[in-house]
């Protein structure tokens, strides 16, 4: 064999790694749903073919140990077997899902793949189960047939398939007995005819049939395998029937991906869709077969660039209209003008289109994040001994795609504590008049310019008392600070690192950490986590994030002659108030509005900036109220500046080190305007003063 | 006979001191800073450096000019460290300085130990004595940090 040049062959392996793990996916998600229903056919098929897929994947790209297992588990796979052993198949494939899983990461790393005898031995010990006579109650007579379509109907079964029919590969024996055999094959035809969409048959006509025993068809249909198969026993004319899944579309790519790294053909988008084909059509029964097959993979490095240079022309073109304007009032009279205001408004509409285009690519359903969540739940639950069930809503909320992955973390943490400390044992549920089984809430949907992510429990709650005395126990705060706490800020508490109110650590949770994680993580989103809890009814969570990094709507101020700018999101109102209107309370600036207290921020002596302004101290003062999670406070501006759109561009963290600052942007005149860290500014007033004095 | 070494030459006070060429990107005229609240005091802010942002650093100050006197000779040098872009205020800076290494002396015992060991060398060059530095070791210089811990505001009430 051809060796493929190295980058070639790396190219795929990386292609690889990726449909991968969309297959290991899957096959959690079918290992799942064989728990509860442990000898479904079509969840059983749907395993095999991604385990299929896997195996001739792997083998393509050299990794023979995890082709070699995949062959194996091949084996186990059938009706027979999971009617044998019941729930254990279901356990065998979530195993072999962390193996295949363990297996790639090493190949990944390019290290040995880990060993995986306990898989081996689980696989083989459930082979020989089967073998038992009284568990095997049908014997299957393999009908001899090969279902060889031609390229023609091959395509028309794919397509079939990914329009999300189920294509069956059906062969019928003509009772050897029957004398008029073609009358027999009219009665054969009518009834596939009349159960689905015949796309392939053999033999093709009634003369042809005289001479033959079985006939092979392919037959898109929505009927159950059970009731095709009872429809086409057709008595004293058919004496065997077989039905399978066509697999044609499937084995196909495999080849295909094959040929590839022989014949070095197919570029890698080519390559790419190949890939992305072969995992949807041996998905059909999951959400992924309904998606479009049109789907490229791209590296996100490179829409990344395209974005930042999308961001770059949004600058060019505020430096062109200022520039225009500088224009129009040295040239008023020139014709010049109105041909150029022309040619820019056309060019700023297509700028806009591709701005929106670009931050659509980015986006991806929440779904994503939310389908390896039935098994993070299933595994908790079954390691603290639960019953826990997880419902999810709402996965087709769309959000960008750096912001999906980081929010990955914290929800992990949040789903694991819910079920381990939310989620009661189920005698004490019994006892409180609740279902035995708790049940976990995931939902998703869009508000503004955020996206909210929602876990909710049907728990204990969380406990306020519990959590005063342990922020005392840890010396977080003092006894007397703690009992002043609000209810909010008690609840708050449990965002502080080190602080568990779990009695005892667990392996699952309650090592105090886990929960800053979240409260890190969103903060570094620009975005805010919400609890609240009612006592023995459960808690629920609230993750807001930005849609999209990329860009946000800003509120541009000055503030001793600086220009900043803060989301708009996190601006609640603006108000216009005289000085004597501030009061002192406690050290500190304080303002009435209506019935609020607000706390008021001069960012010149939060930040120690000199004041490059020479204006004289004005009577009147703008106040911008600014709202974080449940918080508030009152920021002092000289003036505003207005409403802009700002792409954000990241400032080298570990030069500037300014927490009050989450980045900057470039205004059309080349000023660079720096964006206000609402949470940071918060936790300096916190510290300063200590927890829970804000209003 | 060995390369002549390419020093990018440039002048805080009365000294000239000297990178290698290859560590600067380019040299700019100083345009408006936009100081950022809390950062490090060594930092002057961030400048748009044809629509990058990149943050500043006043090397004037950090190397203990008490007086900093800016005027139309002040540049800036944009130096690349771990694939990020920050820029130097120097006083002046414009020559491209070629010093034979025999010319070049080791840094010395003054210079040897502890906060100057980012000084490579000293060179000569038509009678004056060019001090080289080490970019990369001078911005990871430990005094650094201490300034950014030093930064911890203190909320004034009022």
């Amino acid at each position: 064999m051809k060796r493929p040049p190295e980058d070639r062959g790396g190219e795929l392996r990386a292609l690889f790694f990726e449909s991968a793990n969309e297959l290991l996916q899957s096959l959690n998600e079918a290992g799942l749903e064989l728990e509860s229903r442990p000898s479904d056919e079509q969840v059983i098929r749907r395993v095999r073919r991604a385990v299929h897929t896997l195996k001739g994947d792997s083998a393509a790209c050299g990794f023979h140990k995890l082709s070699e297992l995949a062959h194996e588990l091949e084996d186990v796979l059938t009706p027979q077997v999971a009617e044998a052993c019941g729930g254990e198949l279901a356990e065998l494939v979530l195993a072999a899902a962390d193996s295949f899983g363990a297996m790639l990461a090493a190949y990944q790393r390019n290290v040995d793949p880990p060993a995986v005898e306990a898989l081996h031995a689980l696989i083989k010990r459930l082979l020989e189960v089967p073998a038992s006579p009284e568990n095997s109650p049908v014997v299957v007579v393999q009908l001899p047939a090969q279902f060889a379509w031609t390229e023609y109907e091959q395509l028309m079964i794919s397509e079939a398939v990914h329009r999300g029919e189920a294509v069956y590969n059906i062969a019928l024996r003509i009772d050897p007995d029957s004398l008029m055999r073609a009358a027999a094959f009219q009665l054969i035809r009518n009834v596939l005819h009349g159960s689905g969409t015949v796309i392939a048959l053999r033999p093709e006509d009634n003369l042809a049939a005289a001479s033959v025993e079985i006939v092979e068809a392919a037959l898109a249909s929505s009927q159950s395998v059970e009731r095709l198969k009872q429809r086409c026993r057709i008595p004293s004319i058919v004496s065997d029937v077989r039905i399978e899944f066509a697999a044609t579309a499937e084995t196909s790519e495999h080849e295909l991906l094959g040929d590839v790294l022989e014949a070095q053909a197919a570029n890698f988008v080519a390559g790419a869709a190949e890939n992305g084909l072969a995992t949807k059509a041996s998905t059909p029964g999951s959400a992924a077969a309904a998606v479009s097959e049109a789907t490229l993979r791209v590296e996100a490095t490179r829409i990344d660039a395209v974005m930042n240079l999308v961001g770059e022309l949004i600058i060019g073109k505020s430096m062109l209209n200022r520039t225009l304007s500088e224009f129009d009032q040295k040239h008023a009279r020139d014709p010049l003008r109105a041909k150029l205001a022309d040619a820019m408004a056309f060019q700023a509409r297509i700028l806009d289109e591709l701005h929106k285009c670009v931050l659509k690519i980015r986006m991806v359903p929440v779904e994503q994040l939310f389908r390896r969540f039935p098994r993070v739940v299933r595994d908790v639950a079954k390691q603290c001994g639960k019953d826990v069930a997880l419902e999810v809503s709402g996965q087709n909320t769309d959000l960008d795609k750096s912001i999906l992955d980081a929010l990955a973390e914290p929800l992990m943490h949040i789903v694991r504590n819910s079920v381990d400390h939310g989620i009661e044992p189920a005698d004490e549920r019994l006892t409180a008049g609740k279902p035995a089984r708790g049940t976990i809430y995931l939902n998703a949907y869009h508000q503004g310019t955020q996206v909210v992510i929602e876990v909710r429990d049907d728990g204990r709650g969380i406990d306020l008392a519990r959590l005063r005395a342990r922020a005392v126990e840890t010396k977080l705060l003092k006894p007397e600070e703690a009992q002043r706490l609000s209810e909010q800020d008690a609840l708050n508490l449990i965002f502080e690192s080190g602080l568990s109110t779990a009695s005892e650590v667990t392996e699952v949770s309650g090592r105090g950490i886990g929960m800053d994680v979240v409260r890190t993580v969103l903060d570094r989103l620009k975005g805010t986590v919400q609890v609240s809890s009612k006592k023995g009814q459960g808690s629920t969570f609230q993750l807001r994030a930005p849609l999209t990094l990329a860009s946000i709507q800003t509120l541009l101020f000055r503030v001793g002659g600086r220009l900043f700018a803060v989301p708009l999101s996190s601006v609640v109102e603006i108000s216009r108030i005289a000085d004597h209107e501030i009061h002192r309370v406690d050290q500190r600036e304080v303002l009435r509005l209506r019935d609020q207290i607000l706390t008021l921020v001069r960012l010149d002596e939060l930040s120690r900036l000199r004041s490059i302004d020479t204006q004289p101290v004005k009577k009147k003062h703008f106040v911008v109220v600014i709202g974080a999670a449940e918080k508030r406070f009152g920021l002092l501006v000289d003036s505003l500046v207005g409403e802009e759109e700002l792409v954000i561009k990241a400032l080298p963290a570990e030069i500037i080190s300014s927490d009050l600052v989450s980045g900057a942007s470039i205004l059309g005149d080349g000023t660079v305007v720096l964006i206000l860290n609402v949470p940071a500014v918060l936790s300096r007033l916190s510290r300063a003063n200590p927890l829970g004095a804000i209003a | 006979m060995e390369k002549d070494l390419h020093i990018v030459g440039f002048r805080i006070g009365n000294e000239t001191y000297g990178v290698r060429i290859g560590s600067v990107r380019e040299i700019v005229r100083v345009p408006e800073i936009t100081s950022v609240p809390s950062a490090p005091d060594l930092i002057e802010g961030v400048i748009n450096l044809r629509g990058k942002i990149i943050p500043v650093m006043d090397l004037r100050k950090r190397f203990g000019q008490t007086e900093i006197i800016s005027d139309k000779k002040n540049r800036i040098l944009v130096v690349e460290l771990e694939n990020k872009l920050i820029g130097l205020i120097v006083n002046a800076a414009s020559e491209v300085l070629k010093i034979p290494p025999s010319e070049v002396d080791s840094p010395g015992s003054v210079f040897a130990e502890g906060e100057s060991s980012y000084v490579t060398g000293v060179g000569k060059l038509k009678g004056r004595l060019i001090i080289l530095l080490d970019i990369a070791k001078l911005l990871q210089h430990p005094e650094y940090k201490r300034l950014e811990e030093a930064a911890e505001p203190v909320v004034t009430a009022k």
